[in-house]
């Protein structure tokens, strides 16, 4: 009697206690290694800004990572169910459309815009050629809706993952409210997207003071580009995030108006968006509706092909009244030879993020 | 013995510590009094109902008009009390469509408001993308798709959708469209209207209070400023004329009874 009196004693205390314990054992947990939702360790490279993204309201976790990116190479997101996100964007190419002018989408539609590279973008402060889309969360709501790109809704997408047990599961472990709704689902890509951090090239090893140096070719390049590029190509990004018009002839074709589409102001016409360069020797072919294959052609461009179009930016306007940034074809090599240790093959072949 | 009404004293003490921790909990939640309450969006033209498609109304310019299409987003509603004291409907539950061809989303209803008194109302015109990214602001993604309330290519949310035809003395039925949203980071249209009750509106348990606020469609074209669709009958990313339109719809809205 006085020992059933004792156990129920502890088992009452036990439960009394389990309340209070699970809380702390949930809190452990989340810092704890056998646990499925423990935090990434999301490292910001010393020689980049501070990221836009708010990190601290969707911190990513290895569960919600792992969700996101098999969202990010699932074709469900589309209508035919085979276009998934890493269609465009192929890792090895720093997640560009890899010898697409413009992005095929679905039934091989076309687009008219040229894949851009997804690296950094929790230092971006708006998205796309035209900064149409402000919040990296909402992007994906884009290509999925998008006619020529995954040409579905997001209401059908919702349902096809309610419908798998797989997402199902998926979705409860990467999310307190074990809901798959768009939230959830964008917040998920996001994770994944946002670990995409490129800063492990050559140039960051220097820069870094990590033992790498220049040679004399990429020094003189260096040299040049700060000179004469840098100040648009700026900083650890080398894009100072402004919108731009570089002087490339209109094509006929497709008559982007660029940044003009979202703000409506006749002085954004032909404006773009500075492209980060970052693994620029591997996100061919280049500029917005990728008119230009090869690093040297984008040069010669820049040296003898810039046109007088409606909000030509200035800097492209010399004093003898010609257009253009004069380059020799000794500088331009050496222009390449620096853009080439922009390569980060650490990220290119991160097995975090590719598919298989 | 002694030993044994010890334990079960202490055994019951613990009962008591542990579930009283439970109880007090319960008591909390329920010590607040909370209830429902109900608000009718009835858009009109002047005194009159709107009537989609059939009747034709006329407005300043000269011009007539007929609507074929009335949709609008309302948001992040907050009720202040006597007091000056605030409630605020949790954000991620406070977006809706109101459209015209569909009676029931033109009747919205709140729940677990604070029992109190209330006199006035804010609300949002449009999706405060300002502030993005809201909590729960993506869920509302579904709903404005099928409304087609979403620029696919800007996932930005159109905060009017207004179609019809128009006649002037030169031309007749020619079709006109404002879409009205945010124009990325670049122009904010999203617009805080707040409207003041006639009377204080009791709000309890037991009591659901209606409110009906009206809203003049011929405001959108003539308030503050006076718009021609004759010299614009389609008003989408317009950094002139639509800063306008959300500017005379925070003149549109009204309480007609509560
Ligand atoms: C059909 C090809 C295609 C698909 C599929 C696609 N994208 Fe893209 N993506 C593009 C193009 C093209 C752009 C640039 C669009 C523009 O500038 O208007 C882009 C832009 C982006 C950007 C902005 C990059 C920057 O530098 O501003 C992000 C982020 C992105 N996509 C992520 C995704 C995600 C996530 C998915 C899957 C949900 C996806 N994309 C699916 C083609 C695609
Ligand atoms: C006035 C600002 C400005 C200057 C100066 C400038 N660029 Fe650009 N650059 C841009 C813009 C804007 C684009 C994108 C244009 C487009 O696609 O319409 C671009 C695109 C590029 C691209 C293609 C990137 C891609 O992902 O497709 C490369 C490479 C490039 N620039 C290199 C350079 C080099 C090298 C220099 C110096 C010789 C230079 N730029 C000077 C603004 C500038």
């Amino acid at each position: 009697m006085k020992y059933s009196v004792f156990i129920l004693l502890i088992i009452f205390l036990s439960a009394c206690q389990n309340e209070g314990l699970d809380e702390s054992y949930q809190n452990l947990n989340d810092e704890n290694s056998d646990n499925e939702n423990i935090f990434l360790d999301l490292e910001l490279p010393s020689n980049f800004p501070e990221p836009t993204y708010e990190i601290e309201n969707n911190r990513p976790t290895q569960a919600g990572f792992e969700l996101g990116k098999k969202l990010f190479y699932d074709g469900k997101l589309s209508s035919t169910g085979v276009i998934s996100c890493g269609f465009c964007h192929i890792q090895d190419f720093a997640f560009t459309h890899h010898t697409h002018v413009v992005s095929h989408g679905v039934n091989g539609a076309l687009g008219t815009r040229n894949a851009p590279s997804l690296q950094n973008m929790i230092f971006m402060e708006d998205f796309n050629w035209d900064g149409s889309v402000s919040h990296l969360d909402a992007q994906p709501i884009v290509p999925i809706t998008t006619e020529f790109e995954m040409n579905e809704s997001i209401t059908n997408v919702l349902t096809k993952l309610q419908n798998d047990e797989e997402y199902v599961q998926l979705f409860n472990a990467a999310f307190e409210n074990d809901t798959i709704d768009t939230q959830n689902m964008l917040r998920a890509i996001s994770q994944f997207v946002m670990m995409m951090v490129s800063a492990d090239s050559k140039y960051d090893k220097v820069v870094r003071n990590e033992g790498s140096h220049f040679n004399e070719m990429e020094e003189a390049g260096k040299a040049v580009f700060d000179q004469k590029c840098a100040g648009c190509h700026s900083g650890s990004l080398f894009t100072d995030q402004s919108y731009r018009n570089n002087g490339l002839p209109i094509d006929p074709q497709y008559d982007d108006e660029g940044r003009m589409r979202v703000t409506g102001e006749e002085a954004d016409k032909y404006k773009f968006k500075v492209p980060s360069l970052r693994n620029i020797a591997v996100t061919f072919p280049y500029m917005h509706d990728g008119r230009y294959q090869t690093l040297r052609d984008v040069l010669d461009h820049y040296d003898s092909g810039v046109v007088q179009t409606q909000n030509l930016d200035s800097v492209f306007i010399q004093e003898n009244g010609q257009l253009g940034i004069p380059l020799t074809e000794i500088e331009k090599d050496e222009i390449i030879a620096y853009l080439n240790t922009l390569t980060d093959d650490n990220f290119l072949l991160d097995d975090r993020f590719s598919e298989f | 013995m002694k030993l044994r009404i010890y334990i079960t004293a202490l055994c019951i003490a613990f009962l008591i510590a542990c579930s009283s921790d439970n109880a007090t909990d319960v008591v909390d939640d329920s010590q607040i009094e909370v209830g429902d309450l109900k608000i009718n969006f009835t858009n009109t033209v002047g005194d009159e109902p709107l009537n989609l498609n059939t009747q034709t109304y006329v407005k300043n310019g000269g011009e007539t008009y007929k609507v074929n299409e009335l949709k609008y987003i309302i948001s992040n509603i907050v009720l202040t009390d006597t007091e000056g004291n605030q409630f605020v409907y949790p954000q991620a539950d406070s977006y809706f469509l109101i459209n015209e061809e569909v009676a029931q989303s033109k009747t919205i209803t709140l729940d677990s408001i604070d029992a109190n008194n209330y006199t006035s109302i804010t609300f949002g015109f449009g999706v405060d993308q300002t502030n993005y990214p809201l909590n729960g602001v993506d869920n509302f993604v579904p709903e404005a798709e099928e409304s087609e309330m979403l620029w696919s290519w800007s996932a930005g949310y159109k905060f009017l959708k207004f179609e019809g035809t128009y006649s002037t003395d030169e031309i007749t039925d020619q079709p006109f469209l404002y879409h009205i949203g945010s124009h990325g980071q670049n122009l904010d249209n999203y617009r805080e209207i707040s409207l003041n009750f006639m009377q204080p509106l009791a709000l309890s348990a037991s009591n659901t209070p209606e409110l009906n606020i009206g809203f003049d469609v011929q405001k959108i074209f003539n308030s503050d400023f006076q718009l021609l669709l004759s010299d614009k009958d389609d008003i989408q990313i317009d950094p002139v004329n639509a800063p306008k339109i959300v500017d005379n719809i925070t003149n549109a809205f009204e309480i007609i009874l509560n």
